[in-house]
């Protein structure tokens, strides 16, 4: 079978070595898996005969962008793996439209960076964007830093264009975008979309405001919001703010797209975000590295930040949408108590980084119904992300 | 902020410092990322992909953690256990016979291959 698989592309688009498997075997969830082989096509065709050989096979897929998903969403399970990083394109540039067509492999910064000489950017932002491919931002639909002002990344994209599982190309526009943002890789693998774009903002300003008490803080949170210019939101806990040489309080990093902000020199504000975009790989390296990601309605936000401050975890993460990452050890038996905490108070367990295949225990039963009515029309043979979700 | 340079974090595999190595521009492979390495080197896989790293700690710059891929150390592994690439080989073999690492040049011939790592 893996002989067949390496007929189908050129040698140095296949391969089989250990190392290579080994590379492959996790995201940066560190959820390990099996992989029996990574290919990474160059052209749609590429794509499509990987879904026919795998159909025919019975062997599974896994679509991965850069890899920096924090639910085992890209770690193989036995299967093989499609790298993206070879479909970098950038095509069409309609500055009128504020519109481009990238291939699913591009980067977010290096996205940016092309089109910043146009005035124009991509503002869905996750902590992950040196890295985090345009592919993988759609299949999660990621938020992330700015999603307070700019929301998710399906409200970013005109059309996909999928290999679904029968090895079909497919261009989903309007409502049928929703079969595939989202939905992890599921209904086929993304090669190409049209993103919406926006301007660059003119000027940025910040303000860090740093409280004792979370309901006072809590409580600024609306009238904050009322500021149309309002670009980032941010929430760091006391146990989470040390870790950047903060003070240990409830600190919310504001940003405007004007100069309403205390802190204007550019300069100052790369350094806070800088801190800010550590947190993560701090409190890994500190020894919390399972990052969770609730979604936690504003009336339930006081009791649940507050018992996570309780149990001295750390958190931090985009206040502004409600979106909080609670880092905790693996297998930490206050997880299922966050989930349920968080289930009663009607929000969502996955905010953002998706279940893969770290919550897929813990799917409802609409989520499994509407897992098995897509996997009937876009992937029959559970080519793609086979065991993910669900 | 500076990161001291005695530190070396172990890697959290966040995958944030990929787009900024040299190599991994040139194949797109993970392996050949420093989180790749970074893996590989838990795993104890002696590999001559340790060779290809410019050792330019572009990605110790921006690692949040200030992570370094340690390229040297993974090398002296590789010599330890016998590991080299052909070129190595030859280099080395070419310095122990001819005191050069082009191999035997004529009075003032000028050498028309560089062999080394
Ligand atoms: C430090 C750090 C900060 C982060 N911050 C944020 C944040 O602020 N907001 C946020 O939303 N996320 C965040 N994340 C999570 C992650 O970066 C996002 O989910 C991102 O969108 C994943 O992109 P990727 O290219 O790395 O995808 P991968 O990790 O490679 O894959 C993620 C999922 O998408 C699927 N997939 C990937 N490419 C394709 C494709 N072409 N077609 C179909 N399916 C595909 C995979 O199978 C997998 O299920 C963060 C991660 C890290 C490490
Ligand atoms: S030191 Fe090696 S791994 Fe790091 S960026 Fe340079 S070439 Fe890549
Ligand atoms: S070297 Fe640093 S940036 Fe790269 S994957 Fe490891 S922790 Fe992340």
């Amino acid at each position: 079978m893996m002989d067949r698989l390496e007929s189908l592309l050129q040698p140095d688009q296949v391969s089989t070595q250990e190392e290579t498997r080994v590379a492959y075997s996790r995201d940066a969830s560190r959820i390990q898996g099996e992989c029996r082989a990574v290919v990474w096509p160059e052209t749609v065709t590429d794509v499509v005969r990987l879904a026919q050989w795998a159909a025919e096979t019975g062997i599974d897929l896994v679509p991965r962008g850069a890899g920096t998903g924090l639910c085992g969403g890209a770690t193989p399970q036995n299967s093989v793996v499609v790298d993206s990083a070879r479909l970098r394109q950038m095509d069409v540039l309609n500055i009128q439209l504020k519109q481009v067509v990238v291939e699913a492999g591009v980067p977010l910064d290096q996205l940016n960076m092309n089109l910043r000489s146009a005035g124009l950017f991509l503002p869905v932002i996750p902590g992950s964007h040196r890295s985090a491919t345009i592919g993988g931002m759609i299949a999660t639909n990621a938020a992330g830093l700015h999603a307070v002002r700019y929301g998710r990344m399906a409200n970013w994209v005109e059309n996909i264009i999928v290999v679904n599982g029968n090895g079909q190309v497919q261009c989903l526009a309007g409502s049928e975008r929703s079969n595939s943002a989202g939905w992890e890789g599921i209904t086929g693998m993304i090669v190409q979309a049209t993103l919406r774009l926006t301007e660059c903002p003119g000027k940025r300003s910040l303000t860090l405001l740093s409280f004792e008490n979370l309901r006072i803080m809590l409580d600024q949170i609306d009238t904050l919001k009322t500021n149309p210019e309002l670009s980032a939101m941010e929430y760091v806990n006391p146990n989470a703010a040390i870790m950047v040489g903060w003070a240990a309080k409830h600190t919310l990093l504001i940003e405007y797209h004007n100069s309403d902000g205390e802190i204007k020199d550019p300069e100052e504000i790369s350094i806070i975000w800088r801190g800010r975009e550590s947190l993560s790989a701090r409190l890994t390296q500190a020894g919390y590295p399972v990052s969770e990601d609730p979604q936690i309605p504003p009336e339930a936000q006081e009791e649940i930040l507050g018992w996570l401050f309780a149990q001295e975890i750390p958190v931090f993460g985009h206040l502004g949408v409600g979106i909080l990452h609670p880092r905790f050890l693996p297998d930490d038996p206050r997880i299922p108590e966050l989930y349920g905490r968080v289930s009663v108070a009607g929000g969502r367990i996955n905010g953002e980084h998706g279940m893969g295949l770290k919550k897929r225990r813990w799917a409802s039963e609409a989520l499994k119904k509407d897992f098995h009515a897509l996997k009937t029309q876009f992937d029959p043979h559970h080519v793609f992300n086979r065991g993910k979700l669900c | 902020m500076l990161i001291d340079l005695k530190e070396n974090s172990i890697c959290t595999e966040c995958g944030l410092c990929r787009e900024v190595c040299p190599v991994f521009q040139i194949y797109h492979q993970e392996e050949y990322s420093p989180r790749g390495r970074a893996i590989l080197g838990t795993t104890g896989i002696q590999t001559l992909i340790y060779y290809q790293c410019t050792l330019c700690r572009t990605c110790r710059v921006v690692c949040p953690i200030g992570h370094d891929p340690s390229g040297e150390t993974l090398r002296s592994g590789l010599i330890a256990v016998g590991v080299e690439t052909p070129a190595n080989q030859t280099m080395i073999a070419n310095i122990r016979q001819y005191g050069n690492p082009f191999g035997l040049l004529a009075e003032g011939e000028i050498p028309k291959t560089l062999t080394c790592c």
